[in-house]
C-alpha cells in the first residue's frame, strides 16, 4: 500500500484549473519528484497535501487516513513535515529553542501543553532536540539566533525543526532555490543522509538535484501528470520535452 | 538550565519586585507620592503584566483591554452593591465575566491580524462604552458612573488605606510570578513563537489559534482582576475604565516600559502614573505633551521601552 494515495484532485482557482484530476502514489520509503514547467500546479498540490488548500474534488489518504478537511497543525501530528521554498524557522529565537517547539508538539500534540512546567528543566526534551541539532551540523550553533544563521544554516535549522517531530512524509518545496552551487549540494548530501525510512516528496526545478535524489519522478503540466517513472525513463520522455519546450517558446 | 538552582534564584525579579512593592509606604511618600497612589500603580502593574503577554509575547496588539478592566469593575461594583460587600465572591464573578467577554471577542478578533486585529479591539470596547453610558445607564450610572457601594470588606477586615495596598501588593506579586511561570513554560515558548513565524507554528503540528485565544484570555483575566481590584480600591466605576483612552494608556505604559520583558511594562505603568499625579502638578494642564515627547523619543531612540535603557547601561558599567 502507498502511503500517499492522491486520488481524482482537482482544484480550480475561479477559472483556472490548477489542478486536474490528479493521481498519485508515493510508496513509502521513496523519495518521490515532483517536476514541471511553471504554473503547472506543483506547489499547489504540496499545498493541498498540508492543508493549507481544499481541492474542489478528489481524495487524499496518507496511511489510510483521509486528509482533506484536516487543519495543518493536524496534518503535521500525523506525520507529514513540509520544508519551505524560503526557510521557515522561528527568527527572534534560539536554535535550540527553534528544535524545543517540534519536541514540545511531538509530546504534548497540538494544544495540550502545561503552563506551569518550566520548559529547560524538561532535561531528555532538551538533549532530542540537541541531538537533533548536531545531527544537521548546528552544534556551534545552538544558542545562536536563528535571524543570523546564514541561509545554507537556515535550511538545516528548518530540517532540524522538521525531523525533531519524526515525520514519517517529507514534503520538499525547491529546497535548493536561490543557492549557490555548493550550497546545493551540501542540501543533496543532507537529503541523501536523512534517517532511512522517511519518505521523501521534492518540488524541484533544479535537473541534477531531482536526478541525484530521486528513484521516481512525476511530470505536472497545467495541473495533469504527463508522465511518471525512473529517472531514466524521464529524461527521454517525448512529452516531457515537449512540456518544457512549449513553455520555451512562448 | 541547572536543576539544582534554588527558588530564589529562579525567582529573582518576583524576589526584588516583592521588596521594592512592600517597602513602598516607607519610600514612596519621600519622592512625593501620595499614600493610595502606590496602591493604584500595584492595580496597574497587575494590568499591563497580563497586557504583555499578550502583546510582548504573542505581538497582538489590543486596543481595546479596557472593555474587559472596566466589566470586571462594573461587575464589581454591582456585587457589592447588591450582593455583598464582601471582596472575594465580587472578584471571582467579575474575574469570570470578563474571562466570558474575553472568549467571545477573542474568537471573533483572533481571526486578524496586525492593525485589524486592534481596530477590532477597540470597535468592541467601544461598543461596550456605549452600552454603559445609555442601554445599561440604569445599572452603570452612566455618565456620573457608579456609585453607593458599601465599604468592602475581607472577611471582617474592612478595606481601607493600608489593608488594600496590601491586599493589592500581594495580588500583585502572585500575578507576576504566575506570568514568570508562564513565560518560562512550553506554553510561553508557543507564545513567543506566535510573534515569530505562526505559520511554521501551524507546519510543526501546534493550533496556534488555540494557543493565542489562551493568551487573550489569560491577559483578560489579569486586565478584569485589575477592574475588580480598582472598586476595592476606590468604591466608584466611571465610564471611563472602559474608554478608549483606558485602553491607550495601557499601551503606552507597555511601551514605554518594554514590551516582552514583563518587568519593562510595571515600570512603564510606575513611571506612567507617577508622572500623572506627582510630576504633572508642576507642570499643569502641559503634562500630557511632555509625556507625548517622552513617548515619542522612547520609540525613536529606545524602542526596547526603559528595559533596553538599564540593559545598555548595565552592559556599559560591565564594559568599565
Amino acid at each position: 500500500m502507498p502511503i500517499l494515495d492522491i486520488h481524482q484532485v482537482s482544484l480550480n482557482f475561479g477559472g483556472l484549473k490548477a489542478l486536474q484530476n490528479v493521481n498519485l502514489k508515493i510508496e513509502e520509503g521513496t523519495t518521490h519528484a515532483l517536476i514541471g514547467p511553471n504554473g503547472a500546479g506543483k506547489s499547489t498540490l504540496l499545498n493541498v497535501l498540508t492543508g493549507m488548500l481544499e481541492p474542489n474534488d478528489g481524495s487524499v489518504m496518507f496511511d489510510g487516513k483521509p486528509l482533506l478537511n484536516v487543519k495543518p497543525h493536524d496534518i503535521n501530528q500525523l506525520g507529514i513535515a513540509k520544508v519551505f521554498q524560503t526557510p521557515a524557522v522561528f527568527p527572534e529565537m534560539t536554535v535550540l529553542e527553534n528544535v524545543t517547539i517540534p519536541v514540545f508538539a511531538a509530546r504534548d500534540g497540538s494544544f495540550r501543553m502545561n503552563m506551569f512546567e518550566s520548559s529547560s528543566h524538561q532535561r531528555p526534551l532538551i538533549e532530542f532536540a540537541e541531538e537533533q541539532i548536531c545531527e544537521l551540523g548546528l552544534k556551534d550553533k545552538l544558542h545562536v539566533r536563528a535571524d543570523s544563521l546564514s541561509r545554507g544554516d537556515k535550511r538545516r535549522l528548518e530540517m532540524a525543526i522538521c525531523l525533531a517531530h519524526k515525520p514519517r512524509l517529507l514534503l520538499l518545496d525547491e529546497p535548493t532555490a536561490g543557492m549557490a552551487r555548493h550550497e546545493t549540494e551540501q542540501t543533496i548530501e543532507l537529503l541523501n543522509n536523512l534517517q532511512d525510512g522517511i519518505t521523501k516528496v521534492i518540488v524541484e526545478h533544479d535537473m541534477n538535484v531531482v536526478f541525484s535524489l530521486s528513484e521516481k519522478i512525476s511530470v505536472l503540466a497545467q495541473g495533469q501528470i504527463i508522465a511518471e517513472g525512473s529517472p531514466d525513463d524521464i529524461k527521454g520522455h517525448p512529452k516531457v520535452i515537449e512540456a518544457y519546450l512549449g513553455e520555451a517558446q512562448v | 538550565m541547572n536543576i539544582q538552582q534554588g527558588f530564589l534564584q529562579r525567582n529573582k525579579a518576583v524576589v526584588i519586585f516583592a521588596l521594592i512593592a512592600l517597602t513602598m509606604p516607607f519610600w514612596f511618600p519621600l519622592l512625593g507620592g501620595y499614600s493610595g497612589l502606590d496602591t493604584k500603580i500595584m492595580i496597574f502593574c497587575i494590568f499591563v503584566v497580563g497586557f504583555d503577554l499578550l502583546l510582548g509575547y504573542t505581538g497582538y496588539l489590543s486596543f481595546g483591554h479596557a472593555a474587559f478592566f472596566g466589566i470586571a469593575a462594573y461587575t464589581t461594583g454591582l456585587m457589592l452593591k447588591d450582593f455583598s460587600a464582601q471582596i472575594i465572591p465580587a472578584i471571582m464573578v467579575a474575574v469570570l465575566v470578563s474571562t466570558l467577554v474575553a472568549v467571545i471577542i477573542g474568537l471573533l478578533t483572533l481571526k486578524r491580524t496586525g492593525i485589524y486585529f486592534s481596530i477590532l479591539t477597540l470597535a468592541f470596547a467601544e461598543m461596550f462604552h456605549s452600552m454603559a453610558m445609555a442601554m445599561l445607564q440604569e445599572w452603570t450610572g452612566g455618565e456620573n458612573g457608579l456609585t453607593g457601594m458599601p465599604t468592602p470588606m475581607l472577611a471582617g477586615i474592612k478595606m481601607q488605606g493600608d489593608a488594600v495596598f496590601y491586599l493589592v501588593t500581594l495580588v500583585a506579586i502572585i500575578m507576576f510570578y504566575i506570568a514568570k511561570r508562564i513565560e518560562r513554560s512550553p506554553v510561553g515558548l508557543m507564545m513567543r513563537a506566535i510573534k515569530c513565524n505562526q505559520q511554521r507554528l501551524e507546519y510543526t503540528g501546534i493550533n496556534a489559534r488555540k494557543y493565542k485565544l489562551l493568551t487573550f484570555v489569560i491577559s483578560a483575566m489579569y486586565a478584569g482582576l485589575a477592574g475588580a481590584l480598582m472598586v476595592v480600591y476606590e468604591p466608584f466605576v466611571g465610564h471611563e475604565f472602559l474608554g478608549w483612552h483606558q485602553s491607550g494608556e495601557i499601551v503606552i505604559m507597555s511601551v514605554i516600559g518594554g514590551v516582552g520583558t514583563l518587568v519593562g511594562p510595571m515600570l512603564g505603568a510606575g513611571f506612567m502614573l507617577y508622572f500623572e499625579n506627582v510630576l504633572s502638578v508642576d507642570l499643569g494642564e502641559q503634562w500630557l505633551l511632555v509625556l507625548g515627547f517622552i513617548f515619542m523619543a522612547v520609540v525613536i531612540f529606545m524602542p526596547g521601552g526603559f528595559m533596553e535603557a538599564l540593559s545598555r547601561l548595565y552592559k556599559r558599567i560591565k564594559q568599565e
